[in-house]
């Protein structure tokens, strides 16, 4: 087989077109760089998007409401319809709809040596969307007191600005904690004082939040008859830098905090650095293809009188195929191997230089990568081989 | 293996040779195997016409072959092949070397195209019998038209097959190399119980063939 195949090396000149074939091999090896590049970026991104250790809980939960302008004043409720097509969107997990409380209410201290009075309205949310529920969040009518959770913010704001303003002592999440103080309801049959605590703090929802057991109750007991209508609601989402998500918000006239879907800014940019990667890959494997089909081409059409007349004595089509898939294979899977091995190296360095920033990407290239390789490779394996078929037939 | 022709005709002379009585064209006829068959054809009988469509370099004809019962006609591009490599072997007239090959480069390729029949040892004791030993390692191109001759007739030789078939053989060569030649080929013929059909301008008595036809 040997001996064979150094006899058609001498026949079969493989050397004719050498500038082309550098070309088409230059060519192949962006195309596939760029290809794999591609694929390699979205895997990492995805893997951002899903990973425990870069997710951020915050951003998942998206507080949403009409966008509030001088035409919809006093009326931006959301009605069914709104509710339940958001629900059917493919970007939403789940919705919990925000219930105001329907009375007036202050807080106030107990305690004279340390006063405070203010004026507050509650929210509630179904428990799966708190994040700091433990089991102090709980509320029947037995119940010693009220619990609540507070924004962070709200704490930052007292310590940092309102306490130097009032001369009164900055006070820790645990001291808030330790605090009973009233809560005064306001309703129909006059004021009726109960005591509250606040038993967490959360950023994930701008609003005093009180057990839906309590507001039910409280509403039904204190709250002005008339039925409102939800107006906030919160929407569980994987991925609140998903750009079909903005879209669609804004198109609903909806906002949310813009904060939590800047991703969506950053998304779009590495959607267009992907899409740019691989079109041009693929434009360039498009060319890159016909280059070295030309090369195989001319080589087949360089040697037609010694391939037409080693056919007539009796060499098969297929042995024929078979050495000349033996010289133009090869450089393609090496080339491919190294593309392999370069994007594992970008991908190892990458993970270096965003792990010193807090980012975790896998240190190993994606799977996806290495099966685009190997259709890459099956491809060009078919578009060497029908070349070579199709033109041996021709000659022969 | 047997070879029939069936009503042969090559549409491109196929007027002419209407016109005049041949014991091939137009006619029905089987070769036996192992038969040595001599095909007497003056120019422009369609000598070599006749070779190219035993061998399936050309089906401009009417009529069929058949090698055994199967028509050749209808022969897969790789059941041809495995014929050139098995079954039939050939010495053109024109004998098609690679002229950039050396001598033993020709008959090698052939040796080992398929699975080999013989040794490659058999080269040199071939060529030593034909008096070409000296330009073995010569490219074949620069070999003289003589010289080319016999190293297309070991090429031919040098692969199994049940049928030789050879258009003008002898035509550069001398009386005594065309002895020696015809021993050889006589030999690996009968060898292998192979048939010979052997096609040439005159009568000769280079073997004892079995049969002679008139083209």
């Amino acid at each position: 087989m040997e001996g064979l195949n150094l006899l058609l090396k001498k026949l079969i000149r493989t050397a004719s077109g050498r500038k082309r074939f550098v070309l088409a091999v230059i060519g192949l090896s962006v195309a596939m760089l760029l290809i794999l590049a591609a694929v390699q970026i979205q895997a990492d991104y995805n893997e951002l998007l899903v990973s425990k250790s870069n997710q951020d809980s915050i951003a998942n939960f998206l507080v949403v409401n009409k966008s509030l302008t001088d035409q919809n004043l006093g009326n931006t409720a959301l009605s069914d319809s709104d509710i339940n097509d958001l629900k059917k969107q493919p970007f939403v997990e789940s919705i919990g709809l925000l219930s105001p409380s329907l009375f007036k209410a202050s807080i106030q201290s107990n305690s004279d040596r340390f006063p405070f009075y203010t004026d507050i309205a509650f929210e509630s949310v179904p428990d799966s969307f708190i994040d700091v529920a433990g089991k102090d969040w709980q509320w029947t009518e037995n119940s010693p007191y009220i619990p609540l959770i507070v924004p962070n913010m709200f704490l930052d704001f007292y310590n940092f600005q309102f306490s130097f303003s009032q001369n009164l002592p900055q006070l820790t999440q645990q001291v808030v904690k330790m605090i009973l103080f009233k809560v005064n309801i306001y309703g129909k049959n006059g004021m009726i004082s109960l005591q509250g605590k606040v038993v967490g703090f959360s950023d994930r929802i701008s609003s005093l939040l009180v057990p839906e057991e309590f507001m039910r109750w409280s509403n039904a007991r204190f709250g002005k008859d008339q039925q409102t209508k939800p107006s906030r609601l919160i929407i569980k989402t994987k991925d609140p830098g998903n750009p079909q998500l903005t879209k669609y918000l804004h198109s609903k006239q909806l906002v949310t905090d813009a904060e939590k879907t800047r991703f969506s800014r950053y998304r779009q940019v590495v959607d267009i650095v992907v899409s740019v990667s691989w079109l041009s890959g693929a434009v360039m494997l498009a060319f890159a293809l016909l280059v070295f089909t030309l090369f195989i081409q001319l080589t087949i059409a360089s040697s037609k009188e010694e391939i037409g007349l080693l056919i007539i004595l009796g060499a098969s089509p297929y042995q024929l195929q078979k050495f000349l898939m033996r010289q133009f294979f090869p450089i393609n899977l090496l080339i491919i191997c190294i593309s392999v091995i370069v994007i594992s190296l970008l991908q190892f360095y990458t993970h270096g230089l965003l792990q010193s920033q807090g980012i975790f990407i896998n240190v190993y290239p994606s799977i996806f990568t290495l099966l685009t390789a190997a259709i890459l490779l099956i491809v060009i394996w078919w578009v060497n081989r029908v070349t070579i078929r199709s033109y041996i037939k021709k000659v022969n | 293996m047997t070879i029939t022709f069936q009503n042969l005709l090559p549409i491109p002379l196929k007027d002419r040779f209407l016109q005049r009585s041949s014991d091939i064209w137009n006619t029905t006829i089987q070769f036996e195997e192992s038969a040595f068959i001599k095909i007497k054809a003056p120019s422009g009988t369609g000598k070599t016409t006749l070779i190219h469509i035993l061998y399936l370099l050309r089906n401009d004809y009417e009529g069929a072959i058949l090698f055994d019962s199967n028509p050749i006609k209808e022969l897969k591009d790789f059941e041809l092949a495995t014929i050139r490599q098995q079954k039939l072997s050939i010495v053109f007239q024109d004998l098609r070397l690679f002229p950039d090959l050396t001598a033993r480069e020709n008959i090698e390729l052939k040796r080992i195209l398929q699975d080999p029949y013989y040794p490659k040892e058999m080269i040199d004791s071939m060529a030593a019998e034909l008096g070409v030993t000296h330009i073995l390692e010569q490219r074949a191109g620069l070999c003289s038209y003589g010289e080319q001759q016999r190293i297309a007739i070991i090429r031919a030789l040098i692969q199994p097959f049940s049928w030789l078939i050879m258009d003008e053989p002898f035509s550069h060569l001398d009386n005594e190399n065309i002895d020696r030649a015809a021993n050889l080929i006589d030999r690996e013929c009968k060898k292998r119980g192979a048939g010979l059909m052997i096609t040439d301008l005159e009568h000769d008595t280079h073997f004892y063939y079995t049969r002679e036809l008139n083209l």
